[in-house]
């Protein structure tokens, strides 16, 4: 926990930065709100609490880069009895303190909207974390293989808009051209956001495509996982 | 008592590179055991093995009795390191960061803010808790690294090139507080490039060569082996140029004598200096580390 806190702790000291980073995700729902109707709006509003799920993991290179490379603190913290996986855990826990303000005040939205139930909020929540868990291992294979600043800094980034902005997240699949959407369904943010979606009753898709869905998930944070071990070392080899 | 043992060490990286090749030695409790070497000799990895951050190849080496590869575990919690180039959080003060060390190593709260002032009083940098580490001086800033490494109270300190950027004050300032260190028990490794640190803290030395062993022993015996001795410079004075200065080799006490004797019947300016490990070494490699690196 301690981990996650120091490497947290720039941001959570400076307001500022910490309320623009947890409402990056956020910002599209409001023009939806203003150029698109509530249900357009609402469905947007879980959209950005995916991928502020999404981002928090893909981000997590950042940490890990730097924490290795830049820092070194790894190197320190590998020379003690600290546990590599309390070590992942914590990094990985940081981006998540840091996205907390602005996945509540999400959450707090969805209910003054209305039509939203414990169950659905339960399973948004459970689908985001599923996809976080894929893409922190994500973020420790890019951070781990990185080797400079530079890069560090562009590759989740360009990674965040083919997985947040481009994909129907925001908006509905249906808007997609019929040629795109099964494009679409190979990415794992659109499988996250139409399952959210489907548990707070604002799609209707098939019991199959709600089992795809999970089991698309679940592989993707198992093989990221396996990516991320061969990648991610805690003593070099 | 032995409290690192290496023995015919050996390791080449997954992709071919060669970087160490049958080293060994031994390094006894409270000394402090300097590497030295060229830029990628080998010094860093040789230091990463022993601290349990890099697998060896072929050999085997242990600290405090227990294996590298086979017992880490054993051997991390009485360990630190303090990483080349390491560089504190910008964002944070340096009791952030210690404090957090602390509590990551797994200290209480009040353990952890007890020992944070410790160390931080130890190592001069309570008057500097409250600032960035954006403010601080580069000497100040690795003084906090040595700092955090120091909130375990290590058995084994393993520090790489820690003087490096440091201005000729904080150099003595982290050397004074390595001193302080053995004093109380502690083992200290550490690699550096720079050959008067070498001098003045080594109790004994390794000199790598293209990852191979050119030396082991102490400063004085890498000077005697290499047959380097006291120089001394005859010229003339100030604004006479009719004569070149005379650089001899005195061997013996009658020798020196009879040079400073002439020196003053010929009105010449006699300069004594002494053997340093900076020649010792040049003729060990065959070459000056600083004009390497410039």
């Amino acid at each position: 926990m301690y981990i996650g806190l120091f490497d947290a702790l720039p941001l959570l000291r400076d307001p500022m930065l910490l309320v623009v980073i947890s409402l990056f995700s956020f910002l599209p729902v409001i023009f939806i709100f203003v150029f698109a109707d509530q249900a357009s709006a609402v469905q947007s509003l879980i959209g950005a609490i995916v991928l502020t799920f999404s981002f928090t993991g893909l981000f997590a290179s950042q940490s890990v880069y730097f924490n290795k490379q830049w820092f070194r603190f790894q190197d320190m913290l590998v020379a003690s009895k600290v546990s590599p996986a309390s070590y992942a855990v914590g990094l990985s826990l940081s981006g998540l303190v840091v996205a907390l303000p602005g996945v509540v005040v999400a959450l707090v939205l969805l209910l003054l909207s209305g039509g939203s139930s414990p169950a659905g909020i339960v399973l948004l929540l459970a689908t985001s974390f599923l996809l976080w868990i894929g893409l922190v291992f994500v973020g420790f294979a890019i951070g781990a293989t990185t080797k400079n600043a530079r890069r560090a800094n562009s590759i989740p980034q360009v990674l965040s808009i083919a997985l947040g902005f481009l994909p129907p997240v925001y908006y509905p699949l249906s808007r997609l051209p019929a040629i795109a959407q099964p494009i679409a369904m190979l990415i794992p943010t659109t499988h996250a956001a139409q399952l959210a979606k489907y548990y707070f009753g604002l799609i209707s898709i098939p019991a199959s495509e709600v089992v795809i869905g999970w089991a698309y998930l679940l592989g993707f944070a198992a093989l990221m996982g396996f990516i991320a071990s061969r990648r991610a070392h805690w003593v070099d080899p | 008592m032995e409290v690192v043992r290496v023995e015919g060490l050996g390791k080449t990286y997954p992709g071919g590179t060669k970087a160490l090749e049958d080293v060994s030695f031994s390094i006894d409790k409270g000394e402090i055991f300097c590497l030295l070497g060229r830029n990628g000799a080998g010094k860093t990895t040789l230091l990463r093995i022993l601290a349990t951050q890099l697998k060896p190849t072929v050999g085997r080496a242990s600290v405090l009795g227990h294996d590298v590869l086979a017992e880490p575990q054993a051997i991390r919690p009485h360990i630190a390191v303090v990483p080349q180039e390491a560089r504190p959080q910008m964002l944070l003060s340096p009791y952030d960061h210690i404090l957090y060390f602390c509590l990551i190593r797994g200290q209480s709260r009040a353990q952890a803010r007890e020992r944070t002032q410790k160390v931080m009083e130890d190592l001069g940098l309570w008057e500097h808790r409250d600032k960035l580490a954006s403010d601080l001086s580069g000497g100040l800033r690795q003084r906090l690294i040595i700092a955090m490494a120091m909130v375990a109270d290590p058995e084994v300190l393993f520090l790489d090139e820690p003087t490096i950027g440091l201005d000729p004050l904080g150099r003595r300032s982290v050397w004074s507080m390595l001193r302080a260190l053995t004093k109380k028990g502690a083992t200290i490794l550490l690699t550096t490039h720079y050959l008067d640190e070498a001098e003045v803290l080594a109790d004994h030395l390794l000199i790598v060569d293209k990852g191979r062993t050119a030396f082991l022993g102490t400063v004085d015996e890498a000077k005697g082996d290499t047959g380097v001795g006291m120089r001394v410079i005859v010229e003339p004075t100030a604004g006479d140029g009719s004569t070149a200065p005379e650089i001899l080799e005195p061997k013996s006490a009658e020798e020196i004598l009879a040079i400073v004797e002439r020196g003053l019947r010929e009105k010449r300016k006699v300069t004594f200096k002494p053997a340093s490990l900076e020649e010792a070494f040049i003729k060990i490699v065959g070459g000056s580390i600083e004009v390497e690196n410039t």
